[in-house]
């Protein structure tokens, strides 16, 4: 039995895990004994701290190993304050801001430099435990641990190990929920994209640092929480219980059971307690062991458990049917919405690699309702002028104007939030989203909403993403690329991988479309879909400038050319006047063409 | 006062030499290879084993020593790095990770947590030198570090195995166009790297004393190194490696102890959020 598209996508699947989560809770009233709840709570509070890294580094992509650290100061917070009388949700709550505030004060630097530099930080911050919980003996109890921490209660109420155990797992599915919510929601996919291509994320107006930050201060609220339970749980804090192996451990968990996952994290908590945390003769051989894990999950284990099952589920249980709205749109294919097109002035634009001129003073304008192609050979400065208007490179001099607004000098992100969306020479299709979530990603900040309204799943989030999708149908539809909607984009041929950029470019309702090579690599029905596709923006009112080096296409697509060569405009006008430019079929074309040109000019 | 800047340029030159090796795995194949303080403690190991048991001479031993980290570093280029190409960019992380702990884990096994002292180096009187105390290894440590990141940055720049690996750093394709084998280039760089630091175990391990958890420290530090002098620059690596030296020892003398890796944490956090890319590094040119 096959599923339809509509049903998996509708379906509230999340009820499954929920089901079990609760089953687990009711172990105690079915009759487990006190060594399987403390085994239960071992595999919750893994299952917590590995569930956290997954979102820095399987969704985020940053390898942060400090998660033991954040444990520890989630269990040494909590352990003070319950000595002092505090309550159960209170050194709950105070431990998971202690997780914050360690996240914060690491993740602020540890995420300006490449992808190792958190790691390194993290691994630091694990190795100084030690050192800290001396230097802070009298609230840590220094080398002899913290000791005499009461049992927990709640309001007032003692809790026994029945109780307790339940509120352990309750945590649990509480922290499972919420994070789950988020990786759906629009974060999510956001989170992905920057994981997989940090310039195009930046391209769609994405705060790379913010995104960052907050994906891993999010990742550590968990571990505070888990902390602070486990101050509970063993009654006893001591800093030998988060050393390096602790950190290791949690790394190869997250690995098992699939980083890029939710339910992996409880997969892969559950397999290392249950199997090589317990066995007392792997004690001494933990380190090699894990060792090995690692460099053998790393190499060819990339999905884990959940990534397995994942493929599984859609290879065997799934229909390669069309959803409904998908459906709708090719039955009465929507039309096209009206593009509020700017123009953009750029005013003499100079940009200088080191001693090497790109451009030299460049002047462009593109009007709305119009295609401007900008051609030239490799390396007159094409791509660079299109690099500086779309932020990612700064111009030494010269001034951008996009409608009355001075762009000049602002970072990408910036430039897309003001209204300039790009496509790529080398299409940049994340890996792992479907074709309508590549679309839908454009979207993220022209209509923001909130972490928590996407943990929660308010109406806000739930609206929004409405919106995502319906926008995302619209624009494939207009592409005529609707029929892909639920397929993974990454797996699309290369031209339907270009109009799928150029819907993308479109969904965040942009003032200027800057289309970078779109044709290089189609074959000629492509090439002419896309001619096709150019001429209905344009009419639609859009700003269209185009680097393109099919000559033909872009004679035939363009209301104005401008040539650069050498880092300067040499030319500029109608297709019909830069043809016959003589500068320009020299430099374009290369002398021998001029000569034969001049040569058919005589013979006539 | 002296003594504590000779103590200090000392302990700065392992992490100088620990950050160069960083860079050179780094140049020329662009993993940062995280296991990469570990052939240190590899090092220590033959050096103690060397020393104590077989009685070898202190050449023979470093020759030897050199020769284990080499076919180490081969065997982690080969075995955890090789595979992983052009699949996704975070993955060599986590086999560097595997290897780090993998072989400190064996060091455990193989030897125990308690630190051993080994036989070299071990009688010495300490010289009187510009008005401070120091040992003789300790000079020798400090020298051999500017040497080796002079050396292997000249190497770098002016001979074309240098040239082809700051190629392939920028643009693995358009070197391999060039006829340069960028797989060659990463096991030399992983040789190179391997051999050098684990050379160094016998000084090392003569101050520190061989334990299998010594590459773990050195690791971060060393990290700190770069970070200050910018990575791939192996003047900064040398100059970095000294500027942490330094403020260990001095927060260890006039703070105490327990504050001298903790100073050197705070200093890495000042590094990423003042200067990210460090003193003499490069920012990036074109992304797209």
């Amino acid at each position: 039995m096959k599923l339809s598209m509509r049903t998996y996508k509708r379906f509230p699947f999340w009820i499954i895990p929920l089901a079990i989560g609760l089953v687990v809770m009711a172990l105690p009233f079915m009759g487990a004994n006190r060594g399987t709840l403390r085994l239960v709570i071992s595999i919750a509070l893994l299952a917590l701290l590995v569930v956290g890294l997954n979102i820095a580094f399987g969704y985020a992509g940053e390898l942060a190993l400090g998660q033991s650290a954040i444990y520890a100061a989630g269990a040494y917070f909590a352990g003070y304050f319950a000595i002092k009388g505090l309550d159960l949700p209170l050194t709950l709550v105070i431990a998971v801001i202690a997780a914050a505030a360690v996240g914060l004060l690491t993740g602020g630097p540890g995420l300006r430099l490449g992808s190792w530099s958190l790691g390194m930080v993290t691994f630091f911050l694990v190795l100084l435990l030690p050192d800290i919980v001396t230097l802070f003996g009298d609230y840590t109890g220094g080398t002899a641990g913290l000791s005499g921490i009461p049992l927990p209660s709640l309001f007032g109420q003692k809790l026994n190990n029945t109780t307790f155990y339940v509120f352990v797992i309750a945590i649990t599915i509480l922290f499972f929920a919420l994070l789950r919510n988020y990786v759906v929601s629009r974060h999510g996919t956001a989170l992905k994209v920057m994981r997989e291509s940090p310039v195009l994320a930046r391209s769609l107006g994405y705060s790379i640092p913010r995104l960052k930050l907050t994906a891993y201060v999010i990742s550590a609220l968990p571990a505070g929480a888990a902390g602070s339970l486990f101050a509970y749980q063993d009654g006893y804090v001591s800093d030998v219980s988060f050393g390096f192996s602790m950190a290791v451990a949690i790394l190869a968990a997250s690995i098992i059971g699939g980083s890029a996952s939710i339910y992996g994290a409880a997969f892969g908590a559950a397999i290392l307690v249950i199997g090589p945390l317990r066995a007392s003769a792997l004690q001494d051989w933990s380190l090699p062991f894990f060792g090995l894990l690692l460099i053998v999950g790393g190499l060819f284990f990339a999905g884990g458990v959940a990534g397995l099952l994942t493929r599984l589920i859609h290879s065997r249980f799934l229909k390669d049917d069309l959803m409904p709205d998908v459906l709708a749109a090719l039955e009465s294919p929507p039309p096209l919405p009206a593009i509020d097109g700017k123009t953009l002035k750029g005013v003499g634009i100079v940009k200088r690699f080191g001693g090497n001129v790109a451009l030299a003073g460049v002047d462009l304008e593109a009007r709305p309702g119009r295609v401007t192609a900008l051609i030239g050979p490799n390396g007159s400065g094409k791509t660079t002028l299109l690099n500086v208007i779309s932020g990612f490179l700064k111009p030494e001099e010269g001034t951008v104007m996009l409608g009355d607004r001075d762009i000049t000098g602002l970072k990408a992100h910036q430039a897309s939030r003001s209204g300039i969306s790009r496509t790529f020479q080398t299409p940049q299709i994340p890996q792992g989203l479907t074709v309508a979530e590549v679309v839908e990603s454009a979207r993220f900040r022209t209509e923001p909403t909130s972490v928590i309204s996407g943990m929660l799943t308010l109406p806000g989030t739930r609206r929004a993403m409405r919106r995502d999708r319906e926008a995302a149908i619209q624009l494939l539809s207009v592409m005529g690329i609707v029929e892909y909607a639920d397929r993974q984009a990454d797996e699309l041929p290369l031209g339907t991988r270009r109009v799928l950029e150029v819907a993308r470019a479109l969904a965040s309702e942009p003032a200027l479309l800057l289309l970078d090579e779109p044709a290089s690599g189609l074959d000629e029905q492509e090439v002419e879909a896309l001619a096709v596709v150019i001429r209905r923006l344009r009419d639609a009112g859009a700003t269209i400038v185009i680097v393109e080096h099919n000559f033909e296409l872009v004679m035939r697509i363009s209301d104005r050319i401008d040539v650069l060569h050498l880092g300067g405009m040499i030319a500029g006008g109608t297709p019909a006047e830069v043809r016959n430019d003589p500068a320009v079929i020299e430099s374009y074309l290369g002398k021998a063409a001029r000569e034969r040109a001049e040569a058919a000019e005589e013979k006539k | 006062m002296i003594t504590t800047i000779w103590a200090g340029l000392s302990v700065g030159a392992i992490y100088a030499i620990v950050a160069v090796g960083y860079n050179i795995v780094y140049i020329a194949s662009r993993v940062f290879n995280f296991a990469q303080a570990q052939f240190v403690m590899i090092g220590a190991f033959v050096a103690l084993q060397a020393g104590s048991v077989l009685n070898l001479p202190l050449w023979v031993t470093i020759l030897l020593c050199a020769l284990v980290g080499a076919v180490i570093g081969a065997l982690e280029e080969f075995l955890a790095i090789r595979w992983l190409r052009g699949r996704g960019a975070h993955n060599e992380l986590v086999t560097t990770l595997g290897v780090a702990t993998l072989l400190s884990g064996l060091a455990l096994v193989l030897f125990g947590s308690e630190p051993n002292r080994i036989s070299y180096f071990s009688d010495q009187a300490p010289l009187d030198l510009l008005g401070g105390r120091v040992l003789f290894v300790e000079v020798l440590t400090i020298l051999g570090a500017i040497v080796i990141a002079v050396a292997v940055g000249v190497i770098t720049k002016r001979t074309m195995i240098g040239l082809a690996s700051l190629a392939t750093s920028e643009d693995r394709e358009a070197g391999a166009l060039r006829g340069i084998n960028a797989g060659w280039l990463a096991i030399g760089a992983f040789v190179l790297a391997g051999a050098l630091l684990a050379a160094l175990g016998p000084l090392v391990g003569a101050k520190t004393f061989a334990v299998f958890n010594l590459g773990d420290l050195l690791a971060v530090k060393a990290f700190v190194a770069l970070a200050i002098g910018g990575f791939g620059s192996y003047k900064g690596a040398a100059i970095g490696g000294f500027v942490v030296g330094l403020v260990e020892v001095f927060s260890a003398r006039f703070l105490g102890s327990e504050w001298q890796n903790i100073t050197v944490f705070v200093l890495l956090l000042l590094v990423l959020l003042i200067i990210p890319n460090g003193v003499f590094g490069r920012a990036t040119g074109r992304t797209v």
